[in-house]
Parts: structure tokens; sequence; C-alpha cells
């Protein structure tokens, strides 16, 4: 073996372990979020509703369907299934929750992003929409990664004449 | 054609097999996880139909005896409580806002407990800003009041918040908590009786300075609820209850 592939290998191994890691991170965060959210419907359509992106029938069902979405995606991230898939879709989802509290925070609305449950309305002076927007960015970039390289261990998904065990 | 050259189609026709297998395989993974991802997220939202339809659970009521009818004047709270309680807690809640049921969850016994010694009266906004729920919940609480069951309804509506209080559930939930003829309650319910009162109330949170909800005052004093347990209000309550 030459030195070259040896470094390569030793890189691909390490980048099993980051994708792994990612993965299991976000599996953790999107079902945290969905759980949390799911347990409460009035308090999650309030929370869509209070962005005020979308028309008043549109958000019982975003409010409501958003979470199980969360959920599901999570539990395909957390056994490992359709890595690559799931990860965009994920992806995706970031992107438009991110856009969603930037375009709040450029309108000036107070509200809490209901991200984790919760949210509605807050006092002007307990707005965190910052740390929301890096929390939502980092997982966008872990998201991304996985996107790139779905290879991870302890997963379910089948790399052809590959096995990582 | 060679021996060889045979074996070599062979082989290319059963690796393009092969290969055409697993494409299917993949192929009816991925529409498989995507049908479980549309039936969980179909169901989902039929389940959280269910839960916010249903009709409203029994309540557990905390022995609250049947208490005097309250009078409703516009920009004034429910009074619950005797009148010359030593302490006074303006509470403003939504009846659909997440941190007031969890405030309830957490604080309602102590309130109660105040409440029913006697130690403090609770004078209740409450607000009507979430959703049409949230006021025709206030409405209807305006009603209970009334009618002399204020304080476990009060109870009743927390403890189902997860309820979009159509009238038909805010009339069933009088039933579960007072039983008996609550005909006159039912009919301020339907005609919404009290919408203005609800109106008025949300105005004079705005002009208390109050613009979000869970928001306690003891004896006008507004409390830091972020850095408040049950303990603490019970101590503040007890201290103000004897100065």
């Amino acid at each position: 073996m030459s030195a070259t592939t040896a470094t390569r290998s030793a890189l691909s191994q390490t980048s099993v372990w980051v994708s792994t890691l990612a993965r299991l991170i976000l599996a953790g965060v999107l079902l945290a979020a969905g759980i949390l959210k799911a347990v409460d419907p009035a308090g999650s359509v309030a929370a869509v509703r209070a962005y005020e992106l979308v028309s008043s029938p549109l958000a019982t069902p975003i409010g409501w369907g958003l979470p199980f979405l969360e959920i599901g995606l999570g539990l395909l991230l957390l056994v490992g299934l359709h890595t690559r898939a799931a990860a965009i879709v994920s992806a995706f989802l970031l992107v438009t929750l991110l856009a969603a509290v930037i375009s709040v925070a450029a309108r000036g609305l107070s509200i809490d992003c209901g991200c984790f449950g919760g949210g509605g309305p807050v006092a002007s002076g307990e707005t965190r929409y910052t740390s929301e927007i890096v929390r939502d960015i980092g997982l966008l970039l872990l998201s991304a990664w996985l996107a790139w390289r779905p290879r991870t261990r302890f997963s379910l998904d089948r790399w052809d004449g590959e096995h990582l065990g | 054609m060679s021996a060889g050259s045979r074996r070599a189609q062979e082989l290319a026709r059963q690796q393009a097999l092969a290969a055409a297998k697993r494409h299917r395989e993949r192929r009816i993974g991925v529409v498989a996880a995507l049908v479980v991802l549309v039936l969980l997220v179909g169901g989902g939202i039929g389940f959280q139909a269910w839960r916010t339809r249903r009709a409203p659970d029994a309540v557990p009521t905390s022995g609250a005896a049947s208490l005097a009818p309250v009078a409703i004047t516009d920009g004034k709270p429910i009074v619950l409580g005797q009148a010359d309680a030593p302490v006074k807690l303006a509470l403003y809640e939504d009846f659909h806002c997440p941190h007031c049921a969890e405030f309830e969850e957490a604080y309602g016994s102590v309130l109660t407990a105040a409440r029913e010694s006697g130690k403090a009266e609770i004078e209740l906004y409450p607000m009507s800003f979430i959703d049409a729920g949230s006021e025709s919940a206030a409405n209807a609480m305006a009603c209970a009041a009334e009618a002399g069951f204020g304080a476990s309804y009060y109870e009743g509506l927390f403890a189902n918040a997860t309820l979009r209080w159509s009238d038909g559930q805010l009339i069933a939930l009088a039933d579960q908590v007072a039983p008996g003829d609550t005909e006159r309650f039912n009919s301020c319910v339907r005609s919404r009786a009290n919408a203005g009162w609800a109106a008025s109330i949300d105005a004079a949170a705005d002009a208390n300075g109050v613009s979000s909800t869970p928001t306690l005052f003891l004896d006008g004093a507004r409390l830091d609820l972020a850095n408040l347990t049950p303990e603490a209000l019970q101590t503040k309550i007890d201290e103000a209850a004897t100065t």
C-alpha cells in the first residue's frame, strides 16, 4: 500500500465518523423538535400563525403536520435509512425555517421561533433570533455534509460492494 | 465464437441482471420510505384533528366549592376568591397559550390553595390574542363566572388546553365541571354574550403594559416568572399575606 492510499483511507475513515456524528445529532434534534411540538397541537398552530407568513387555514395543517415530518426524518436518520435523501430533505426544511426566522426578524415581529414547542409572540426584548439563526445554520451545515458524504457507521443503508460494519 | 468470449458474455449478462435487481430494490425502498413518511404526516394531522375536536376530559376538581356568581364589568377582571383577601394576584393568560398551560400545571395548585384559604383573591384577565378558540374560551370563562362555577371551569379549560374550543366543547366542559341546569350558560356561550368584555380585557391588558402571557402581578408588582418556582411563589404569597 502506498503512502497516499493509506492517507486517503484514513481520511475516508474520518469522514465516515464525522458523517455518523452529523447523522445522529440531526436525528436527535429533529426527533426532539418534532415530539415537543406534536404534544401541543394548538400551540404549534399558534406558533406557525405568529410568523404571519401563511394564510390562516394553511397554518393548521402545517402546525399539525410539520412535527410529524420532523419525527419521520429523525427516525430515518436515527436508523440510517436513505441517509442521503433524508439529509437533503432536512436541508430543504432547514433552509425554509431559516428563511422564515430571518423574515420575522427583518419585519420586526417579536416571536419565539417555536422550534422546540412553545412559540408565539414574546415581549420585544425577549427575542432570540441570532441564536436561532446560528443554530439553524449549524444544522444546515451538518445536513449538507451528510448529503455530500452519506456513508456512516451503524446504518441500515447498504453501499454497493462495500461493507462498513 | 470461442468458449472464452461466451463465458465473458454470460458474466456480463449476469452482472447487468444483478445491477438491475439492485436498482429495482433501491427504488422500491425509496418509494416505501416516501409512502411511510406521507402516511406518518397524514396520520399525524388526522391524530391532531381528533385531539383538538374531541369532547373535553373530566377534570380532577380541587374540591372547589360552588362559588357565588361573579359580576362581569367591561375592562375589569374576573375576581375569584374572597374580595377581602389580603393579597391580590392579577393573572393575565390566554387559554390557548402553551406557556400558560405549563404555568397552570406548575403553579395552579399554589394559586388555588391561596384562593381557597382566603389569603389571596385572583383577578383573572383572560386575553384572546392567539386564535379564535382563545376568544370563545375567554367569553365562556366569563359566562361560567357569572353562573358561579368560574374556578372549576378555569381549571377545566387548562386541563383540556389542546381542544380548539368550539361552542359544543365549551358546553360539554360545563357539563363536566358543573353538572346541572346550564341552559343560561349555554346560551351565553352561543350568543358570545361577553365578547365585548373579552375585547375590553385585551385593551385593559394593553393599558396595564402586559404584552405577553402568562403575566402575574402580586399586589401590583410584576413577578419574574422565568426565575420563579412554585415554592418561591408560595413564600411570596405567605409573606404578603402577613404584612
